[in-house]
């Protein structure tokens, strides 16, 4: 246990612990786009920076991303000085002119005082904020089947060559954790298509429901000691006829279930 | 005219799987075919046992890599502080002009390559132009064409 | 042939020496880049045609010896000849047959190949009484131009690897490091951080392998002297990381050499090699029980790479992108083991200081900063090429005691130091002692010594908008500060050299460049901005120019301004032949017509044109 002081407020922290994560705990509402606590973080967003000192700095202050500092005993945190503030604005008013159509980026640069951005926005943007989330999880999940392309300012995430990913599976895990909803897909008469690739959906054998993709079910089953026929109903079904195991067991269970 | 695969695994081969030679790899095999043909970033991340995503990622971060055919004389030009002031980018339209083709780009006979390279350390000697790796000193904006072709 | 003993070493030296001092008369011919770029080879080749074919007996075909850069690179292809020191600029392979005939055979000088003096219009015979040379003070340059870098043997014989040896016999890990402590060397690559501390605490993590890496990817354009050491004196590089990883711990280095640098990797490597199979590198080095070997690897073209977290994820075999250096490198560096880290300059100082000794050392130069620092000099300066001088030196009398002032009686306008992180000096600055800590509190940085002179031809902000254009091209991308922040600025400077920009646009630049720097994950980003606010700093009143007046008075930003040609036109015809887009007609001695319809605003008839009759409007 170390002891840091937030905002004022003496806070009780974990050895090896990022300042991040304390904060989050204690409540205190800090913006961070490129976090999850799914990943490790990346420090790419620069929006949870935060002003950091020590008893015997004399007066010394620091700018550093909460979310890849680590806590030691003494350290002085401060969330929201004029000085953390300022680049938090800055920085939403860059992101709005990168993604000046992405409601998200529009609510927090609001939220932060910015309507509007000092420069001019970029033609044709796909409101993506480059925060690797997507790349991030992908990576975590064991595929890495998509990766950033390109440097600087064009840097993109793309997929090799832009074809379809080969070892891409259909899981949809950056669909889903993109905070700015970038990431298309789309799933039609039992197929499910991302990244220009198409995947078989499975259809549950109980309600005809189509569930995940072949291709994550068969990466799942290979991963982990589930039995064959898991994915063969939906979790909808399972839970049903869980319910009515249970149901020989406490009377009105299956009404419930139903 | 597709490289051979034989070559290429040849080459990745030299490496025995070791996946920090990745940056070495592919500046072999650009060495060997002038650019890193698709076949060999698969290849490559197979043989290291790489992400073919990474591998790709790896070729189009470092802008030496090329993963498009480049033409017989590669011609670069020098943007370094010193050339930039001594007129490189007067040089730079010239052979533009000349070629009718922007830097990046390669002349559809595949005879000419244009780069820009971020300075290549002959600042003494600016603005400097390399053709097929053979330095150019002092050049002259009138002679830079005459230099290339 | 493998030296397994000190004292076997130390004979081998005596042999060294003898072979290298039997070459009685010997022909230095300079096979630095700049001199190649000049064909200074083809000269080389003709010494040694024109020797074998006069069967001279005292000097041996081998006697013209090829050497790495001697560092005043505007008169190659040089050659020296030893033991006189007669230094021919410019020599071209028509002059060899005369120059072994009057030099070489008959001791005469042929004075018009000597340098003249561009001041005193004298032609000076001997090398080091030349201004050029005799200001330096060659520490980091010791062996450059006057060794064989492919030859282990030359080194040796100028007593190279002697410090490898004292330390061997003499001196425990722990010395080696306070030694390099009390020189207070400070990091040659551009932050200046002390070496010692930076090694001393390596050797105190608990964790193995310690890896000790030579950062060769001099990135910094303008920046050529660790190109040149690698090319000129590579054994130099790796004595000093064997003393480095004898002091801390280490088994294995790495050079990584930026991909623009073809010729430093075959050097270098000839080196490794040659140094390995003679027992000063590999296992049991000088038959004592501590192993060491290095390794090169190839950068791939990235500025970014020069980043120290960068630099290990890309040998690594990675992306370059930098990570966040809460926990330094020292600690946890390449594949999370503790690592130094220090540029070649650096390395190839450290023989010296446990040669000579730290006290000898940190007599040189300033309080804070020791020792001596390369700079090279390039850009509107007449001696272009690279000096070492002692540390606390004027720039004045950088630009014009060493460089020889502006070419052409131009007006000196700027001093860029430090690169793409650096800042540009106004003449104001001039007597400004150069060290690590007046270069900041200027507003620029050391860098690794480059020093791009401008003179009154160079707009300002153009320049500003050069090194942004530079920064957004070479960042990685990965935070949004330095991705998003630093191409917003290249596009309002750009403005602003259109005559589209607005004294707001001024202000948001000075506003963002304050959070790019706060808040920037790395290095490149950090100080990403410093070339724009020096400018800014320095000068306010040329921006104001372009904003306000729509002009650019050094008449670089084509669309604010407009040449012409005055009614003082000799009809000289030169600016008609240099004009790349034949906008220019006239006949001999009448006055020349210039049509703006096909003008692009170039300016190389401004340039060229001797009488002063080409007016920027």
């Amino acid at each position: 246990m170390v002891l840091i002081q937030i905002n004022g407020k003496m806070v009780k922290a974990h050895e090896g612990e990022m300042v991040l994560s304390v904060l989050r705990r204690e409540g205190i509402e800090v913006p961070a786009l490129c976090d999850h606590q799914a990943l490790e973080p990346g420090g790419s967003c620069r929006l949870c920076m935060v002003e950091i000192t020590k008893a015997d700095w004399d007066g010394w202050t620091k700018n550093v991303t909460s979310c890849l500092y680590p806590v030691e005993e003494g350290l002085i945190v401060s969330t929201h000085s004029e000085g953390v503030l300022e680049i938090r604005r800055n920085i939403l008013d860059m992101l709005l002119a990168r993604c000046p159509n992405s409601d998200v980026i529009q609510k927090l640069a609001e939220e932060h005082g910015v309507m509007k951005t000092s420069f001019d926005t970029l033609p044709d943007s796909d409101n993506c904020i480059m925060c690797y989330a997507c790349t991030r999880v992908c990576e975590v999940l064991g595929k890495s089947a998509i990766s950033a392309v390109m440097r600087g300012h064009k840097k993109v995430i793309a997929s090799p060559f832009g074809d379809a990913p080969p070892d891409c599976i259909g899981c949809l895990s950056c669909a889903h954790i993109c905070p700015t909803n970038v990431i298309l897909w789309k799933d039609e008469n039992g197929k499910r298509t991302i990244w220009n690739k198409s995947f078989d959906l499975i259809t549950c054998k109980k309600c005809g429901k189509e569930t995940i993709s072949r291709e994550f079910a068969d990466y799942l089953l290979e991963q982990r000691d589930i039995p064959a026929d898991y994915f063969e109903t939906c979790d909808d079904c399972k839970r049903m006829e869980l319910a009515f195991k249970m149901g020989g067991l406490v009377d009105g269970a299956e009404e419930v279930a139903i | 005219m597709t490289p051979d695969v034989k070559q290429i695994q040849k080459i990745i081969d030299q490496h025995h799987g070791d996946k920090s030679a990745l940056i070495t790899v592919l500046q072999d095999l650009q060495r060997k075919f002038n650019y890193i043909p698709p076949e060999g970033v698969t290849a490559t991340a197979k043989a290291l046992d790489v992400p073919l995503s990474k591998v790709y990622s790896v070729a189009t971060f470092y802008s030496t890599f090329s993963l498009v055919p480049r033409g017989e004389k590669i011609i670069r030009i020098c943007q370094g502080t010193a050339c930039h002031i001594k007129g490189a980018d007067l040089i730079q339209e010239q052979i533009e002009a000349g070629l009718n083709i922007k830097a990046g780009e390669t002349s559809s006979d595949m005879k000419y390559t244009l780069e820009v390279v971020n300075c290549v350390g002959v600042c003494a000697m600016a603005p400097a132009v390399l053709v097929n790796d053979k330095m150019h000193g002092n050049v002259r904006c009138e002679k830079a064409l005459k230099l290339v072709k | 042939m493998r030296i397994d003993s000190i004292p076997k070493l130390e004979k081998w030296r005596k042999k060294c020496q003898r072979e290298y001092n039997s070459r009685k008369r010997k022909i230095f011919v300079c096979l630095g880049e700049a001199c190649l770029a000049n064909g200074s080879a083809e000269v080389y080749d003709e010494f040694k045609k024109e020797l074998k074919k006069r069967k001279l007996s005292d000097v041996q075909v081998e006697s013209a010896i090829k050497t790495g850069c001697h560092g005043f690179c505007a008169l190659g292809p040089l050659v020296i000849i030893e033991p006189e020191g007669t230094f021919y600029t410019k020599v071209k392979v028509k002059n060899v047959a005369e120059i072994v005939e009057k030099t070489i055979k008959n001791h005469e000088v042929i004075d018009r190949l000597l340098y003249k003096d561009k001041k005193t219009k004298e032609r000076i015979a001997e090398y080091g009484k030349i201004p050029f040379y005799e200001k330096q003070q060659r520490i980091s340059l010791r062996n450059v131009g006057t060794i064989d870098p492919y030859k282990i043997s030359d080194y040796i014989a100028v007593g190279g690897y002697t410090a490898l040896s004292k330390a061997l016999t003499d001196m425990s890990p722990k010395q080696v490091i306070d030694e390099v402590s009390k020189s207070k060397l400070r990091g040659r690559g551009g932050g200046g951080f002390s070496t010692g501390r930076k090694w001393a605490t390596c050797a105190k993590v608990d964790d193995e392998p310690r890896y000790v890496i030579c950062n060769g990817d001099e990135g910094d354009p303008g920046a050529f002297m660790d190109r040149t050491t690698m090319g000129s004196d590579p054994h130099s590089v790796l004595e000093g990381m064997i003393l480095c990883a004898f002091g801390i711990g280490s088994t294995q280095g790495y050079i990584y050499v930026r991909e623009e640098y073809p010729l430093a990797v075959v050097t270098l490597q000839n080196a490794i090699d040659e140094a390995r199979d003679s027992g000063i590198l590999g296992d049991n080095i000088l038959g004592t029980d501590f192993c060491f070997d290095i390794k090169i690897n190839r950068g791939g073209g990235a500025f970014v790479c020069g980043e120290s977290s960068a630099l290990m994820k890309s040998i690594a075999g990675e992306v370059g992108e930098p990570r966040a250096k809460y926990v330094r490198s020292v600690v946890k560096g390449l594949n999370d083991k503790p690592t130094v880290l220090n540029n070649v300059e650096t390395f190839a100082t450290i023989p010296v200081i446990i040669d000579k000794g730290a006290k000898w050392f940190a007599k040189i130069g300033t309080k804070t900063s020791t020792g001596t620092k390369v700079f090279s000099l390039a850009g509107k300066i007449n001696n272009t090429g690279l000096v070492e001088v002692p540390m606390g030196i004027s720039l004045r009398e950088i630009v014009y005691d060493i460089g020889g002032g502006i070419p052409k009686g131009r007006k000196f306008k700027a001093v860029q130091t430090g690169g793409p992180s650096g800042g540009c000096l106004p003449a104001e600055k001039l007597d400004l002692k150069v060290d690590f800590d007046s270069l900041t509190e200027a507003g620029s940085m050391m860098g690794s010594g480059g020093m791009i002179i401008m003179d009154d031809r160079t707009c300002m902000v153009e320049i500003a908008r050069y090194f942004l254009s530079f920064l957004v091209q070479e960042s990685c991308g990965k935070c949004v500060p330095c991705r998003e922040g630093l191409y917003q600025l290249h596009k309002i400077c750009a403005k602003i050299c259109e005559g589209q920009g607005t004294m707001e646009d001024i202000e948001l630049m000075e506003k963002m460049s304050l959070t790019i720097q706060k808040a920037s994950l790395c290095g490149l980003g950090q100080s990403g901005p410093n070339p724009l606010l020096s400018t800014l700093m320095y000068f306010k009143d040329e921006f104001i120019t372009h904003v306000k007046d729509k002009k650019c008075p050094a008449g670089v930003c084509r669309d604010l301004i407009k040449f012409v040609i005055t009614d003082d036109c000799t009809g000289c015809m030169a600016c008609i032949k240099v004009c790349p887009v034949d906008a220019i007609t006239g006949e001999k001695k009448k006055i020349h017509i210039l049509d703006q319809e096909l003008c692009t605003q170039c300016g190389s008839c401004f340039d060229i044109c001797k009488f002063d009759s080409i007016e920027i409007k």
